[in-house]
């Protein structure tokens, strides 16, 4: 998996003070991948639903999409924008072990 | 795709506004030969009034004021009004339309006091007349919540501020073209609008009503196509309506206005009361959502909800996402609203209709609902 691009979200105002941003992935998210997340914080992961949706909550952000799709969210307070790099690092990271 | 976003933008348009826009955009401009806003032999701004005086109760449509929606008309008057005092009184219920220029200094020497409502975004007309002072010159009151879908009693509230010689500002943005409105019937001093909601006009339209006598001095100057040699304007002379107005918009507002009124307003008003009714009996039996408000005072066609152990904007990207369904998360730019409903933190999600909604997609939006609730780890109460 690769980050193609990271693009700030239309989805400004929903989270009040926080600043959002689109992965754009190379490939669509499977139940490994989106499993791959955990370890970055709290996790929900609503398996049950026609297309399952995810969530992942630390203190500084919170990252949300859905299986299959090609992208997920990001949502970062003001104060630790550097937490976007970070997630990209880690999906990349975690993509290379894997293929290693 | 289920639409149900309608208290920001209704969505889909009646065809005949759709017509109206590209007709006005292929027709040469109006005004063109210094002959007013001619389209078809009718002058379009002219029978846009009047068809909103007959939609909004106002008998003298000659004094509806066009705008580019309801946070510009909002600024003219909260900058022009001749206050007799300095406090204005708004309701804890107010969109940020009128709380930002208010509290951004847009009213010179303006001291801004809040009305609070109850838990289900209901204000009080005695709370109202209580807060009244020698020194209140304003009362702002925001018709229809577009949090909560609660609609005041516009009456009462006329009623009071009469009494006690306080101008009287109606913002029926959210009720306009849903529910009946009656500004002369009310005794509102003023009243702002916006095209794009209940009234099927595109963005960028609106406009407000100011009372004959009622005085405001314009933020703005220019040409108005009339009596071009004058330069400088007596006390209370003024025009309010300068460049070059939105024609081929205000065209696709009479259009949204006309379709309202051969459909009938109170038939609206009823046909969203019963979806309405539905929405809130469906999404109440499910365990796990919250539904705010109370359905027999929220009359208007907006609701708000939150689903436990999903936050609003998880939700609404879990409909957008998931099942191609648009609502809307967040503070739905009424922040005061939330302290009462004690959704400060991250808001709601909102859902509204139209007059173009049909049962089914509520139906069909209730039965997402219930996978999204039970998946969350609720189910039926």
């Amino acid at each position: 998996m690769k980050v193609l691009e990271t693009i700030p979200s239309r989805e400004r105002c929903a989270e009040a003070g926080w600043h959002a941003y689109d992965f754009m992935l190379s490939r669509p998210m499977d139940d490994e991948f989106i499993e791959s997340l955990r370890p970055l914080g709290g996790f929900l992961y609503m398996r049950m639903l026609r297309k399952p949706f995810f969530k992942v909550e630390s203190e500084h952000f919170l990252l949300k999409g859905i299986r299959g799709d090609e992208f997920f969210r990001m949502a970062v307070h003001g104060d630790y924008q550097d937490e976007v790099k970070r997630v990209e690092k880690y999906v990349e990271g975690f993509s290379r072990w894997k293929e290693e | 795709m289920i639409y149900l976003n309608n208290a920001a933008t209704t969505y889909p348009k009646p065809q005949c506004v759709a017509e109206a826009h590209a007709e006005a955009l292929c027709a040469p401009p109006a005004g063109q030969f210094r002959s007013g806003g001619q389209s078809g032999g009718r002058d379009v701004l002219a029978c846009c009034r009047k068809n909103l005086g007959k939609l909004l109760g106002i008998g003298n449509p000659e004094r509806i004021f066009f705008t580019s929606g309801a946070t510009d008309s909002l600024n003219q008057l909260f900058h022009g009004l001749e206050r007799k005092g300095r406090k204005v009184l708004v309701t804890q219920t107010e969109h940020n339309s009128v709380l930002r220029p208010l509290l951004n200094g847009i009213a010179a020497d303006a001291v801004t006091e809040t009305v609070p409502c109850d838990k289900n975004g209901w204000v009080s007309p005695e709370a109202f007349e209580e807060r009244i002072t020698a020194e209140t010159g304003l009362f702002v009151l925001n018709h229809c919540s577009n949090v909560t879908g609660m609609v005041q009693e516009a009456a009462r509230f006329g009623e009071i501020s009469k009494k006690h010689g306080v101008l009287f500002l109606l913002d029926a943005s959210q009720s306009a073209g849903c529910i009946p409105v009656d500004c002369d019937g009310w005794q509102a001093d003023a009243l702002v609008f916006t095209g794009h909601k209940g009234l099927f006009g595109p963005q960028g339209t609106g406009g407000f009503f100011l009372r004959d006598g009622v005085r405001m001095k314009p933020y703005r100057y220019g040409g108005t196509g009339k009596d071009g040699s004058r330069l400088v304007y007596g006390e209370g002379d003024f025009e309010y309506e300068v460049g070059t107005q939105n024609g081929h918009g205000i065209q696709a507002l009479n259009a949204g206005v006309e379709y309202i009124l051969e459909r009938g307003v109170e038939k609206i008003a009823e046909e969203e009361r019963l979806l309405m009714k539905r929405l809130y009996e469906g999404l109440t039996e499910m365990k796990g959502v919250t539904v705010y408000g109370e359905k027999e005072r929220n009359r208007g066609p907006v609701l708000s909800m939150n689903v436990a152990g999903l936050r609003p904007s998880e939700l609404a990207y879990i409909l957008q996402n998931g099942y191609e369904t648009v609502v809307r998360a967040g503070l739905h730019c009424a922040p005061l609203i939330h302290r009462a409903l004690g959704t400060e933190g991250y808001g709601t999600v909102r859902v509204s209709v139209s007059a173009l909604t049909e049962r089914q997609e509520v139906e069909n939006f209730l039965e997402i609902m219930g996978e999204i609730a039970a998946a969350a780890g609720g189910g039926k109460k």
